[in-house]
């Protein structure tokens, strides 16, 4: 402080001494000697932010996820705290099974996002006329909205006059129309397959990026010592990719636990829990019974969950980013 | 590297094949639009139709509270972009010139942020809505929505700052201009095409969003978004599915558009924090 008014005297006194340049100038916080200031200022309402519409909701989650409540209400006297909603769920069958239900959807979905993903960008990596329009088709479902991609879906596998039930029988595949959604195995493969179209491009983006940083010269040095084209994908291409797939992997294993919307508006969890995840589950438990306090300890549970796999990827990544 | 033409032959019908096969759900939502609703239940299914119905769009919009839906749905993806956006690029820039106390701590918060379930936040945040009586107004979503830009918006304008040289401001502050004044008068118009790729990608993710729409607006049906509008016409017994398909494209319009003008930022913004 001492140090701050010798400063603005001294400004004042070399200004010719009208004082309220002297304040202004300790006002200016762009002002060199203000610069670590000026830092923290500029991150302020961000951190603000961040705290009203994250920290906080989090910290009351998890508030509410230790209480018997239904619907909360901010500010009224709180319930006592109690682990009863923890251990009414880890003793349910439902939770389990749509732990299982989460995890072959999983390993499902991110499967078959591989294998199209990675197709695709080896595809449009090729040199050939034209290949700028054939990289912004290929990811073109990134764009379309998920409910949009899921109503489009959904018209296709209508039972009665669907597109795929029509192929189906027409090729003999089917000897009568298959009631997709009504049944478990047929719901969970439409849920699956709408994911699929969804989160394929993203893999392709990201694969394809990743192809991109090869140095041309690996394939010209594995073609000079006489490997062939499928040798060269084993052993060039693959383990370049290995880092770029490590981290699309876990974001996509992420986007499928967390995504909601798919198995809402297909089918909204069943037919009998065959489509409940996880997710499915915390929302209805919190908006279609309105037992938030429950749903808050599941969604404190998927939450417990996200942050490892997150951390997994960053742990790799926090060397490189600082 | 020279093909033989068989080899290209293959190639392009290869390519052409795949593009079919990934994108017919989106013809086939086009082709179900103009089609008469008849025609949609007869067999076998027309590839293009015999009369198509172009003034399915206008019915849509005459019959439908359509055109609210896609305005409310645009008005919330803007305040909610403009919203994050201007505490992101401060935050950003923060980040990528100072050394701040924290600021490591903070920017991994933001990055883990990413990752939360919408599904976990959305409880707590209906909580907090009702409280200050935002349920049933775009308010309650454009706060919803800054969630999910925020944390992203935030590490994909860090990258590029990061990408444009220290010297380049040095050089402004050495003609007089201040360390914020460089920010407005050299950084931001260098970094114009990042802000408008980060500006783009968070109007999409807002666009796109069903959970916080259909849990905070479904009471007031004049404040849906398209998207919840789409997903209600689809009725109980009888379905128009060239009115929802007609719907879907007008609705979906748009994000491609951008999606045309963002594809070579969508590496960046894609992999924003997740990648070095």
């Amino acid at each position: 402080m001492a140090v701050q008014t010798d400063l603005q005297n001294r400004t004042e006194r070399t200004l010719g001494s009208s004082s309220w340049i002297g304040r202004l100038r300790a006002l200016d916080l762009s002002s060199p000697r203000h610069a670590d200031k000026l830092g923290y200022i500029l991150l302020a309402p961000a951190v603000l932010l961040i705290f009203v519409i994250l920290v906080y909701p989090i910290l009351l989650s998890v508030d509410l996820s230790l209480q018997d409540v239904d619907i909360p209400r901010i500010g009224e006297t709180r319930e006592p705290y109690t682990l009863d909603n923890y251990t009414k769920l880890f003793g349910s069958a439902e939770f389990w099974r749509a732990s299982w239900v989460s995890l072959k959807l999983i390993v499902v979905v991110t499967s078959a996002c591989f294998a199209i993903g990675l197709a695709t960008a080896l595809l449009v990596n090729q040199h050939f006329k034209g290949r700028t329009l054939a990289r912004l088709f290929v990811a073109l479902p990134w764009a379309v909205p998920e409910v949009i991609a899921v109503v489009t879906w959904w018209w296709m596998f209508d039972s009665s006059f669907g597109l795929i039930n029509w192929l189906l029988v027409t090729l003999d595949l089917a000897d009568k129309p298959i009631a997709w959604l009504s049944q478990p195995v047929p719901a969970f493969l439409v849920v699956s397959i709408v994911m699929i179209w969804k989160g394929y491009p993203f893999v392709s983006i990201m694969l394809l990026a990743g192809l991109q940083a090869i140095p041309e010269d690996h394939y010209q040095a594995a073609k000079v010592d006489g490997a062939g084209a499928w040798q060269r994908l084993f052993w060039i291409t693959l383990p370049s990719l290995l880092p770029v797939f490590g981290v699309t992997m876990i974001l996509v294993v992420l986007w499928v636990f967390r995504d909601f919307a798919v198995v809402f508006i297909l089918t909204g969890g069943g037919p009998i829990g065959a489509t409940q995840t996880l997710s499915m589950m915390t929302y209805e438990q919190a908006f279609g019974f309105f037992r938030m306090g429950f749903a808050s300890a599941i969604g404190v549970v998927t939450l417990v969950i996200c942050v490892l796999a997150t951390r997994l990827m960053v742990s790799r990544m926090a060397k490189s980013m600082y | 590297m020279r093909r033989t033409i068989p080899q290209s032959v293959l190639l392009y019908v290869t390519v052409i094949l795949t593009c079919a096969l990934l994108l017919f759900p989106i013809y086939w939502m086009f082709v179900t639009a103009i089609s008469p609703s008849a025609q949609l239940r007869a067999f076998p299914p027309q590839i293009f139709p015999d009369a198509p119905q172009w003034q399915i769009f206008q019915q849509i919009l005459e019959t439908r509270p359509m055109l609210l839906w896609l305005s409310n749905s645009a008005l919330a993806a803007t305040a909610a972009v403009l919203l994050s956006m201007s505490v992101s690029v401060f935050a950003a820039y923060s980040l990528s010139r100072f050394r701040v106390r924290g600021g490591q701590t903070l920017g991994l918060f933001i990055l883990v942020s990413k990752m939360l379930p919408a599904t976990l936040l959305v409880i707590p945040l209906f909580a907090i809505f009702r409280e200050f009586r935002l349920i049933g107004s775009l308010w309650s979503i454009i706060l919803a929505h800054s969630t999910l830009i925020v944390p992203f918006s935030t590490w994909m304008l860090k990258g590029y700052f990061d990408s444009i040289p220290r010297e380049l401001e040095q050089a402004a502050m050495v003609d007089g201009c201040s360390q914020l004044g460089a920010l407005f008068k050299v950084i931001l118009p260098v970094a114009t095409p990042g802000l408008a790729a980060t500006a783009l990608y968070g109007f999409v993710l807002s666009w796109s969003d069903f959970i916080y729409a259909r849990t905070f607006l479904t009471v007031e049906q004049t404040k849906w978004t398209a998207n919840m509008g789409i997903a209600s016409l689809k009725g109980e017994f009888i379905t128009d599915w060239n009115e929802i398909m007609a719907a879907s494209l007008m609705a979906a319009i748009p994000i491609v558009i951008v999606y045309m003008v963002l594809e070579r930022y969508l590496v960046g913004g894609l992999t924003a924090g997740a990648e070095k």
